[in-house]
């Protein structure tokens, strides 16, 4: 009791204490990255390629919007498994309203549709785990197999995308060096990041996430900043959506499948904390970038596709590890 | 003398949740026997019931870890991983039995790791068991270079083909675990030593129990029960294929949390999970069996999760307001 106490007083005074700049783990992923892309380079020179890099960089955007959504969910102490089965039925829906017979529709109200069905998506998550009260691994569990089975179903015609406009949206680059889609992601990222970081909605999401009892007690409405995290997960799923729909010019059922592994890792080893209310957007940057580079270093140097999903499992298992190990020295220097 | 009483009205209360759970089972049975008579012909009850042995089996194994408030979805990439290792094993002529016992042997010790990383290090099991599935699943594919290898052995053929009484043998398997499971929670220390770390860690351990130690013992359980599920589906297609346990996972937690059991741990039992099992098999078989395309089956089944835990869960909040 008393350490719950001492917790909310702590945390009240929200100056006093610096969650993002306690316990970073940004420099040490910098660190990592750089070794990593020094071994890459090493073996294959053209990992370091102008390319290559640009190769990379296209591609971080439909894991990096997926990674923000994914951390507002953890931060305040949930999970979302479905993630992946969001944005396939966001992209097979998007790519049917370019294949409505008769109906030339808008670009803005199909991209508008696929944002407002993916937060639709995310509210019913939100909805399950805060109202009716079910775990939210269960939850998500349920509506992945749901949402797949409905992509898979709508899935029985092509669903190609002609329009040039809508393709370029994803596909083109600013001065043949920056890809939109980066800009995009670099926007939602810095939102993202003051919002959690200056919002009073930011605030809630950590202190849920630190201590959901004591956030109740002073105040704070627990479920209300719950359901918002899963809202935008959602969203974010949409975004990556339209990126994914536009930059293959078709959609089908399966896309998304697995992705929730890939992001995931992507987030734990960002250093958001899975015990919830830990871990900032600056480090899960860092980690997309690793993760990506990984993918795409491995091919590089002509490592078997199977071993990659293995790496990936046993970067998730170090960095919950980390994780833990953090936790506990945390907790050893509280007491 | 207090506890004794407790423990008398719980087992009432799990009695009667069973029952509410078999009466769906028969109405489910009822229905899909109506939309078609098939159904209920024994040939298809009997490959039902085969199709059923390594859900049971799984789903047997995680009842007492996830009553004890473990978790492991990593089993079916253990099935896949193990069930490659035995075949290739096999194909390099190491013999049948040494291969299956290889096999077992290598998804027990898989059962000890995740069980040791998770009590010791203090994970949260679902993200460390991700990361072991993804890390078998991969496994078997290189292991296998992304095909199934073949596996096609007399004694096998005879225990998926053959039957004792009309009963197919496999079906024995199952029910000795079933016999297993219930007498060691309904009757021995140990299962009361599950329930009670299930229902509060923190008592267990300051009543002397060593929580990390029976948790650890269960994931490994788990790890055989795996193994075992391997050589049920080894025997049944004739080869160890590297993506055969990658749907595995949505079934078997289902059952179990259609049977009772709470990812907060403490609650359910072996009876309530083995109608889990069946309502899950029986609703699978019968949409099949009704020409149902499995998109839909998958929908469906997502959608009794759904339904089943927030029925469960809007029980619980009304009693815990009463």
């Amino acid at each position: 009791m008393a350490d719950t106490e001492l917790n909310v007083n702590k945390k009240s005074g929200w100056q006093k204490i610096n969650i993002f700049k306690v316990n970073s783990i940004a420099p040490s992923l910098v660190i990592v990255f750089i070794i990593m892309c020094a071994i890459f380079g090493g073996i294959n020179p053209q990992f370091l390629s102008f390319v290559n890099l640009k190769t990379i960089i296209s591609g971080l955007s439909v894991y990096g919007m997926m990674a923000v959504g994914l951390s507002f969910v953890v931060l305040t102490g949930n999970f979302d498994v479905s993630i992946g089965s969001i944005v396939g039925i966001c992209s097979i829906v998007m790519a049917m309203m370019f294949n409505i017979e008769g109906v030339i529709m808008p670009i803005p109200v199909i991209v508008l549709i696929g944002l407002v069905l993916g937060s639709l998506v995310g509210a019913l998550n939100g909805f399950l785990v805060t109202v009716v009260g079910i775990n939210s691994v269960i939850t998500t569990l349920g509506t992945l197999a749901i949402l797949r089975g409905i992509s898979l179903l709508l899935a029985n015609k092509p669903a190609l995308i002609g329009n040039k406009l809508y393709i370029a949206m994803g596909r083109g680059f600013i001065a043949k060096a920056i890809p939109y889609s980066f800009v995009y992601l670099v926007v939602i990222f810095i939102v993202a990041y003051l919002a959690l970081r200056f919002t009073k909605f930011g605030r809630n999401i950590y202190q849920v996430g630190s201590n959901a009892n004591a956030s109740r007690l002073a105040g704070i409405p627990v479920k209300r900043t719950q359901f918002l995290a899963f809202v935008v997960a959602g969203f974010t799923c949409g975004i990556s959506a339209f990126l994914m729909t536009s930059q293959a010019a078709f959609a089908q059922g399966e896309f998304g499948t697995g992705f929730e592994f890939t992001i995931l890792t992507i987030v734990v080893l960002g250093g958001i904390s899975l015990a919830g209310g830990r871990g900032t957007l600056i480090g899960v940057a860092v980690a997309l970038m690793i993760i990506n580079s990984i993918a795409n270093g491995l091919t590089m140097i002509d490592i078997p596709v199977f071993w990659r999903e293995a790496f990936n499992g046993i970067i998730l298992i170090a960095a919950i590890l980390i994780d833990s190990i953090r936790v506990r020295r945390r907790e050893l220097l509280k007491a | 003398m207090d506890g004794k009483s407790l423990e008398k009205k719980k087992s009432n209360f799990k009695l009667s949740d069973t029952l509410i759970l078999f009466i769906a089972l028969v109405v489910i049975v009822v229905v899909f026997t109506a939309i078609r008579s098939e159904f209920f012909s024994y040939d298809n009850i009997s490959t039902m019931l085969k199709n059923m042995v390594m859900t049971g089996i799984l789903a047997l194994g995680l009842t007492p870890l996830m009553i004890a408030r473990g978790l492991d979805i990593s089993f079916g990439a253990s099935i896949s991983f193990t069930g490659v290792l035995m075949a290739y094993l096999y194909n390099l002529g190491i013999g049948l039995t040494f291969s299956l016992i290889i096999g077992v042997i290598a998804a027990v010790i898989i059962g000890f790791i995740n069980g040791l990383l998770i009590e010791k290090f203090d994970l949260i099991p679902i993200i460390l068991t991700l990361g072991m599935m993804s890390i078998l699943s991969a496994l078997g594919l290189v292991l296998s270079k992304g095909q199934s290898i073949s596996m096609l052995t007399d004694p096998l053929y005879y225990f998926a083909t053959k039957t004792f009484l009309k009963i197919p043998i496999s079906l024995f398997i199952l029910i000795i675990f079933i016999i297993i499971f219930w007498f060691i929670m309904t009757f021995t220390k140990v299962g009361r030593t599950i329930y009670i770390i299930g229902a509060n860690p923190k008592v267990a351990t300051l009543s002397g129990i060593k929580v990390q130690k029976v948790r650890i013992l269960l994931y490994t359980f788990m790890g055989l029960a795996a193994g075992i599920a391997s050589i049920v589906m080894v025997s049944m297609t004739g080869v160890g294929n590297p993506l055969a346990g990658a749907k595995m996972a949505l079934p078997v937690l289902s059952a179990v949390v259609l049977g009772g059991i709470s990812l907060a741990g403490g609650a359910g039992s072996v009876w309530g999970t083995i109608i889990g099992v069946l309502i899950v098999s029986v609703i699978f078989n019968g949409l099949s069996v009704s020409n149902v395309p499995s998109y839909f089956i998958q929908v469906f089944q997502g959608l009794a999760l759904i339904l089943i835990v927030s029925l469960y869960e809007i029980r619980n909040q009304r009693a815990a307001r009463r």
